[in-house]
């Protein structure tokens, strides 16, 4: 705990409330919610529930894959369970968990009252909320759910290879939440553009919320073409289109279509996350984030960098021009260092402590820096064609997306957590799960880049132990159960702070922080703010509450002009 | 300033403990550094084992600057008073300047590496000894030896009795030039040990070309997602000399596999040399 010397910053008292509803009244009162911070938590408990299904049918995966031979599944239903599991874990938890801490902070860090449409906001969590569960219905169909792959290769995924209703609801399913999170977007976009306090310019507002504007943008560019593909796709099935049939060249097509939206997608899962980064470390180094501007530009250079590189997933198809798509994808680490490079420097003679947001994003630090180095690896084609699809690439993208979501999630959840419940989550489980979960991830995914490069392919149910696979597996699977002991402290915590832990009652219980969420009270009231403090930088809770600190300018009133009331600035 | 000492010394003990752990356990560089690359078993392999070797080198360098720079950020600079408050240092200009050119000099090099190697690997000079039309197909592969005129084919594991994958059998040194092709759905062409794979594509024929220069026995595998049995999508690349090569083509003459196997293979990749010499 950081609350030091500082006098403790309260807010006015709030009127005490004299009557307190009763359960069926609190339930109502959430789904008819259209608060953007009740949504907000309600993306976040649907997110977390499907994090927890997808990292169970994980442990399946790697059990079956501990030793050579089939004990658990079939071959074909331990396609469904990889196939869910990355439908999951990108569509239903990280995607939705972006839209969750965009709506629980972003408001309270421009200092709006709540998102600019809020009924629409609730539209796109039901979307989402029903998507879903269609999606996941496709486990109680005759045929299973979809079997095809995360990324539904045409013609593996038309009515021929893949007869059945699972998949049928796997492109509506996914269909529809797509539309929740474009709404989610334009709510976003929206929202940054006008309802932004007094004195809250673009230039000011917080890295996190800028990132989210990104995103939401890249949303926008992305998310359109996936709907329209997977609604073409079922009409490819149920109609007898031919879009995407191999005669017309449509094999390649839906690569082309899948993979721009795919693309942004990376993303749009990491930037929000980048975002998180960039709020996390200079509280806990009590430096501002170094080099703001220079992580605006990154942000942005990021974004439109990654519209120009979705054909690098084709390297292997012979059918992409491999100059252009390298070195653009080479180009997204020029950027990508000048974040790492800022985030570094935000701790440079800083005065860092651990605390729980802080480990988990030193964690995240770490491994997505190695993530990244795997990312150049893969974006030159000749090195790419012999790891394309192979557990190398298995392990690169759970570095960077693991790395960046889960780590940044957990980072995110501690920090907030006091403006989410008004309470703290405990700082020693946390930090055994944290260990667990640095451990168990590294033990899980390191060992299956030696997988990969020695040639074991990704979506394999079995091998043969002539292939000398054994032991790097049985190491790798050893590790997914660390990292799901990890997740058993997560949720201890949950509950043991939620009955426990005292109520928050200052604003900033970190102390040093500097958006405008810490200047409100824990969690905040209904619309947000009982008052505003000035704006003059881009930290102005930092400013409101070291005074001693702030930049000239930002106390001191300028001398008044005649006429003018001193209301010049 | 014990403490820092008290760093220096647990930083060797990591680096000797390390070090004594790769020697212990027999590690090769190549094992511990560049992941285990397959030895490369033809004549275009090493331009890739060399790319993947060099580019590992760079980016090991980058990795261990950058997490030093990020653990030596994290200890050195640990909250050692309660109220400390640091200089409120907000940009630095030339270094911003430097941590964005390099990165980008870095790459630029890599890119020229890259370029070179990728026009070298794919390059096909019509001048191959021997042309295979290899057929991926749910779940097995066939393989139309085209200019001998005979064919093998494998059989899905649910037909195969004798769990055998299909062999696909080439003669040591000489040029062989791969057509792909798929009547279902999209597979991929891969032999670990030639460092490279392409995709079979139904709709599209795809080629290229290498020399296989090793004698033995590779393994080969289905390297993309084809459905229920895409794990049991197996085969096997012999490398083996001419006047064997020539035995195995007789062998399968005699069993009365000649011709091709149908495939929807194109010729917008070139005509084989014996097809030009018939024009």
């Amino acid at each position: 705990m950081t609350i030091l010397n500082d006098p403790p910053v309260q807010s006015p008292p709030q009127p005490p409330s004299a009557y307190s509803p009763g359960l069926g009244k609190k339930v109502i009162s959430w789904l008819t919610s259209t608060d953007h911070k009740v949504i907000g938590n309600m993306y976040l408990a649907t997110s977390l529930f499907w994090f927890f299904l997808a990292g169970i049918m994980a442990l399946v995966i790697r059990a079956e894959l501990a030793v050579p031979g089939l004990q658990f599944v079939s071959l074909e239903q331990y396609n469904q369970m990889f196939t869910m599991h990355g439908t999951i874990m990108l569509f239903l938890f990280a995607t939705p968990l972006f839209v969750a801490f965009a709506n629980i902070i972003m408001p309270l860090q421009i200092g709006a009252p709540d998102v600019a449409f809020p009924r629409l906001n609730m539209l796109g969590y039901w979307l989402f909320f029903f998507g879903g569960l269609i999606v996941a219905l496709g486990f109680f169909t005759p045929g299973g759910a979809a079997s095809f792959g995360w990324f539904a290769y045409a013609p593996l995924s038309n009515a021929i290879y893949s007869p059945g209703s699972g998949a049928d609801l796997w492109f509506l399913g996914l269909t529809l939440g797509g539309l929740g999170t474009i709404l989610g977007a334009v709510n976003f976009i929206t929202t940054i553009f006008t309802m932004r306090c007094p004195g809250m310019t673009m230039f000011r507002m917080p890295i996190f919320t800028w990132t989210i504007f990104v995103t939401s943008i890249l949303v926008l560019i992305a998310f359109p073409i996936l709907a329209a593909a997977f609604v073409v796709a079922f009409i490819d099935r149920s109609f007898g289109s031919v879009v995407f049939a191999p005669e017309n060249g449509g094999a390649i097509l839906w690569q082309h279509l899948f993979w721009f939206f795919g693309h942004p997608e990376v993303y749009i899962l990491a930037l929000p996350f980048f975002g998180i980064a960039s709020e996390i470390i200079p509280v806990f180094s009590r430096k501002p984030i170094f080099g703001y501007k220079g992580l605006v530009f990154a942000t942005m250079a990021i974004g439109a960098l990654s519209v120009a590189v979705w054909a690098h997933h084709m390297y292997v198809t012979g059918s992409v021009y491999l100059p252009f798509f390298a070195f653009m994808t080479m180009l997204i680490a020029v950027p990508t260092g000048v974040k790492f490079f800022n985030w570094i420097g935000t701790m440079w003679r800083g005065s860092i402590v651990f605390d729980t947001p802080m480990l988990f994003t030193m964690g995240f630090l770490i491994t997505f820096l190695f993530g990244g180095l795997t990312g150049i690896i893969l974006s030159a084609p000749p090195l790419d064609f012999h790891v394309s699809d192979s557990y190398f690439v298995v392990a690169h993208f759970h570095y960077t997306v693991f790395g960046t979501v889960v780590f940044l999630m957990f980072a995110g959840i501690f920090f907030w957590w006091p403006k989410i419940t008004g309470k703290m989550l405990d700082e020693r489980l946390g930090k055994i799960q944290f260990w667990l979960l640095f451990i168990g991830f590294q033990v899980t995914f390191l060992v299956q880049h030696w997988l990969g490069v020695q040639g074991m392919p990704r979506r394999y149910g079995d091998y043969l132990p002539a292939d000398n696979f054994t032991t790097l597996n049985v190491v790798s699977s050893v590790g997914a159960v660390i990292l799901a002991v990890s997740s058993l402290f997560f949720i201890w915590n949950l509950i043991v702070t939620w009955k426990t832990a005292p109520k928050v009652t200052v604003d900033d219980p970190w102390g040093w922080g500097g958006s405008l969420e810490w200047a409100t009270t824990c969690p905040p009231p209904r619309h947000n703010f009982t008052s505003l403090p000035r704006i003059r930088s881009e930290r102005p809770a930092f400013d409101l509450h070291h005074p001693e600190l702030a930049p000239p300018g930002v106390h001191d009133r300028p001398p008044a002009v005649a006429g003018q009331q001193g209301s010049t600035t | 300033m014990g403490s820092r000492r008290n760093w220096r010394r647990s930083a060797t003990v990591i680096a000797v403990v390390a070090g004594a752990a790769l020697l212990t356990t027999g590690c090769t560089a190549n094992e511990a550094f560049f992941f285990d690359l397959p030895e490369p078993a033809t004549v275009e392999a090493p331009i890739i084992q060399n790319l993947w070797n060099g580019s590992w080198i760079a980016a090991w360098a980058v990795g261990a600057f950058t997490w030093a720079l990020m653990i030596w950020a994290a200890f050195a600079y640990r909250r050692r008073r309660q109220d400390e408050v640091p200089n409120q240092t907000q940009y630095n200009l030339p270094i911003e300047v430097l941590y964005t050119v390099v990165p980008l000099i870095m790459i630029l090099g890599l890119f020229w590496f890259t370029a070179r190697d990728q026009t070298e690997i794919l390059s096909m000079e019509n001048d191959q000894s021997q042309t295979v039309n290899v057929v991926g197909f749910r779940w097995s592969w066939a393989f139309n030896y085209l200019d001998e005129d005979v064919y093998d084919i494998g059989l899905p594991v649910g037909e195969n009795t004798t769990n055998e994958p299909p062999t696909l059998v080439l003669p040591v040194g000489e040029k062989v030039r791969f057509e792909l092709t798929s009547p279902d759905v999209i597979h991929s062409f891969w032999v670990p040990n030639w460092l490279f794979k392409m995709d079979v594509i139904p709709g599209k024929t795809n080629a290229f070309e290498v020399t296989p220069d090793k004698l033995g026995t590779f393994p080969g595998r289905c390297a993309e997602l084809c459905g229920t049995d895409h794990a049991r999508m197996l085969f096997n690349v012999k490398v083996v000399d001419r006047s064997e090569f020539n035995q195995h083509v007789a062998a399968l003459r005699a069993k009365g596999q000649t011709g091709f196997l149908e495939s929807d293979r194109q010729t917008d990749v070139g005509l084989r040399p014996s097809e030009e010499r018939n024009l």
